[in-house]
């Protein structure tokens, strides 16, 4: 035991920051360059492809004039796509609250129409004739993330009105796990984070969450969550993608964290096992503490019953101000102003690396203090807050 | 006469080692007794199974015997001693979910343990298994990917795959007791293709599909002759261990639906598992209820041991498999192509 006290004092837990080397100039210039530098390399490419064709020395069966001129068609559609979008103003945030809000608009006009449930039945029976019918290999379908956008994007925007700080220290590439504060009865967190660095993050684009196991004994629901790119909270699930270099948001606190009272709101629970420490330590990942402010009061529970809860297989029934009350209206969470907080990334490598992931009580301290790191971030962030409803 | 010289070698000695087959009835030990005829490096087949093989053989001994009857062990060390077996392929297991129990245990399980007396009496050098990745089960708490080690939880619900776990349990004991044989169990997940027939291809050639509504798990496919050829590897050179045999990619159940054309008629669960237990006895639907829970949850096996140690790498994609079956489908419904 006394040996082992002197190993843990000889290991004192360092945070080593991740040095801020984008503090002056913004990452644009690099990222602009590197833009310029990929449309050579295609246009190079281009080039070399039709000299091949010309040539027939391709090997395989050659390209024909008509491919060529086919994708060409679609670049320049592509190109056209994006060049609208910076001239309408959605590329910057500004015109993409009013767009978000203007196409949530047009949904429901469109719901309200006929030719809306035409359209479904016709597709219900044809099936969609462009449709893409690949989904990644955790099952996220990005045609169906593009109909469901503009719904997080209306909650984004308009809604919970999310100002995102701290976005620089989300790397510009590979992986990093992005650990957050868990709150709000159901959990609009995870996505509204992954919304914040779609789009607000000049190059990030691949966030995916980890979801509880119980929602995937739910009809719709687990599907739904799949489609959106929730990923099942399990070690190797988290590896794989880590692995892959994908940022991967987790919540340790878990049920304890989004079922706790309103009274108990910005305290943090007990970080789970400190799994997540150890899936930074295995895959070498850099931890980025998140605080998200506001998610507290879009359902304040004032009472949850587990008992009512266990035959459904759910962890608890909340009860809020308006969730019984109002019937499914209740399920309509209430507009509070949000602030996503990313803090400064925290590397454990090379003082810590894969082996010290089974050191149960090294794991269990680092994960101490990744939480009160978040928890300070948070009471910092709610000294600022003047009002819950309009930061 | 295709093959003089092997015919030669075989009428003049049997010490040539030879390899045993079970189940070549059957649609992998039949796949891969065709793919062993061809090969000149096998001179010497067994093939034991209670019905001939499909097709005609030329190199292969064909031994008529029922896995299932008494004493089974000790006729099969006969046949192996006669025929100085050094490798034997067990695939004597029923795909689709059967309607005896009973009896598939007799032949799953005890079957096994049969056979693997007499591999042990006679100390082979080869035993492959043929297992599926059903064994993992389908839960809400699998990972995306399930990898070689994961506990096979297949059991819970169905008798029948509890069957097949116990192959796998009895394979893994035998390979520890005995460590001078290699044990190779190959567990493909859903084998489909323009051939192969078994109850998820039945599945997925109705015209009109129940679903569990609310679910819309991911699924994976392997092409027939991918199998075929892992089972060749394995035989051909040594890989002990267990090892998922997969196509490349998932697609959402609603999406090889969509591919294959068919009309889906969602049913909410609750409603759904009375039901086809009532259609299973009726020999109405192609598997009992304990089977929806694929249709519900997910059930995914990782390819990445056997690409890294087998060196195998599928040549067809889950997608390309799935094409290639549909494809077959609608040649033989249109009447272009022979039904199998």
């Amino acid at each position: 035991m006394a040996n082992q006290n002197k190993k843990e004092e000889g290991k004192v837990v360092h945070l080593k920051p991740v040095p801020p080397a984008e503090k002056a100039t913004p990452a644009f210039e690099d990222l602009i360059e590197k833009l310029e530098g990929r449309i050579d390399r295609i246009e190079k490419e281009f080039r070399e492809t039709v000299h091949k064709i010309e040539k027939r020395d391709t090997g395989k069966p050659p390209l024909s004039q008509n491919d060529l001129s086919s994708l060409i068609g679609r670049l320049e559609e592509r190109i056209q796509i994006v060049s609208d979008e910076i001239r309408s103003g959605r590329l910057f945030s500004d015109g993409r609250k009013t767009v978000a809000f203007t196409e949530i608009l047009q949904r429901i006009a469109k719901l309200l129409s006929f030719d809306a449930y035409r359209d479904f039945l016709k597709e219900l029976w044809f099936g969609r004739p462009e449709e893409n019918y690949d989904v990644d290999e955790f099952g996220m379908d990005p045609t169906f993330i593009q109909k469901v956008k503009p719904l997080f994007d209306f909650l984004y925007y308009n809604y919970w009105r999310v100002s995102v700080e701290g976005l620089l220290h989300i790397p510009n590439e590979g992986r990093g796990l992005i650990v957050a504060n868990h709150s709000g009865t159901l959990p609009y967190d995870g996505s509204m984070i992954g919304a914040a660095v779609v789009n607000e993050h000049p190059s990030r684009k691949d966030v995916r969450f980890l979801v509880e196991d119980f929602v995937y004994h739910f009809p719709f629901l687990g599907t739904f969550m799949y489609r959106i790119g929730g990923v099942r909270a399990c070690p190797e699930n988290a590896e794989r993608l880590l692995a892959k270099d994908h940022l991967v948001t987790v919540f340790p606190e878990g049920i304890k964290g989004i079922g706790k009272h309103y009274k108990n709101r910005y305290r943090l629970q007990r970080f789970g096992r400190g799994g997540f420490i150890k899936l930074a330590l295995r895959t070498n990942s850099p931890v980025i503490p998140t605080a998200v402010i506001g998610a507290e009061e879009i359902h304040p529970l004032i009472y949850k019953s587990t008992i009512l809860a266990r035959p459904l297989g759910i962890p608890y029934i909340p009860v809020t101000p308006t969730l019984p009350l109002l019937g499914p209206l209740g399920l309509i969470p209430l507009p509070s102003k949000w602030t996503v907080v990313f803090g400064e990334p925290i590397v454990f490598g090379p003082k810590y690396g894969p082996k010290d992931a089974d050191d149960q009580l090294l794991v269990n301290r680092l994960s101490e203090m990744v939480r009160m790191k978040i928890q300070d971030m948070v009471t910092e962030t709610l000294k600022k807050r003047r009002s819950i409803w309009f930061g | 006469m295709r093959y003089p010289r092997t015919l030669m070698s075989r009428k003049k000695s049997n010490n040539v080692p030879a390899i045993a087959l079970t189940g070549t009835a059957g649609f992998v030990g039949s796949s891969l007794l065709r793919e062993l005829e061809k090969d000149p490096k096998y001179s010497r087949i067994i093939a034991i199974d209670y019905r001939k093989p499909p097709f005609e053989t030329v190199k292969t001994k064909f031994y008529r015997m029922d896995l299932t009857e008494t004493l089974a062990d000790s006729k099969l060390l006969e046949i192996f001693e006669k025929e100085n077996v050094q490798t034997v392929v067990h695939a004597a297991f029923p795909v689709s979910p059967p309607h005896d129990l009973s009896w598939a245990h007799e032949l799953v399980s005890v079957g096994t343990m049969y056979v693997m007396d007499a591999c042990a009496a006679r100390k082979i050098k080869k035993l492959i298994i043929a297992s599926t990745t059903e064994v993992y089960g389908a839960h809400a708490t699998n990972p995306n990917f399930l990898s070689e080690d994961h506990p096979m939880r297949g059991g819970f619900k169905s008798r029948f795959l509890r069957d097949k776990i116990e192959v796998e349990v009895q394979a893994q004991k035998f390979a520890k007791k005995h460590p001078e044989t290699v044990v190779t169990i190959l567990r493909p997940c859903t084998t489909l293709g323009p051939n192969v027939r078994n109850y998820k291809t039945n599945f997925l050639q109705s015209p009109v599909i129940i679903t569990v509504m609310g679910f819309d798990p991911l699924f994976q496919f392997v092409h027939e002759e991918d199998v075929i050829r892992a089972f060749k590897m394995a035989i051909d050179r040594d890989f002990p261990g267990v090892f998922n045999i997969v196509g490349d990619g998932v697609l959402p159940l609603s999406k090889v639906l969509k591919l294959a054309g068919k009309v889906t008629i969602p049913v909410p669960a609750p409603v759904l598992y009375p039901v086809v237990q009532l259609l299973w006895y009726g020999n109405v639907v192609p598997a009992p209820p304990s089977r929806l829970d694929f249709l519900k949850y997910l059930s995914v096996a990782d390819g990445a041991k056997a690409k890294k140690v087998m060196n195998f790498v599928p040549r067809h994609s889950t997608k390309e498999t799935l094409l290639s079956f549909i494809g077959a489908q609608r040649l033989r419904e249109i009447n272009l192509l022979e039904a199998t």
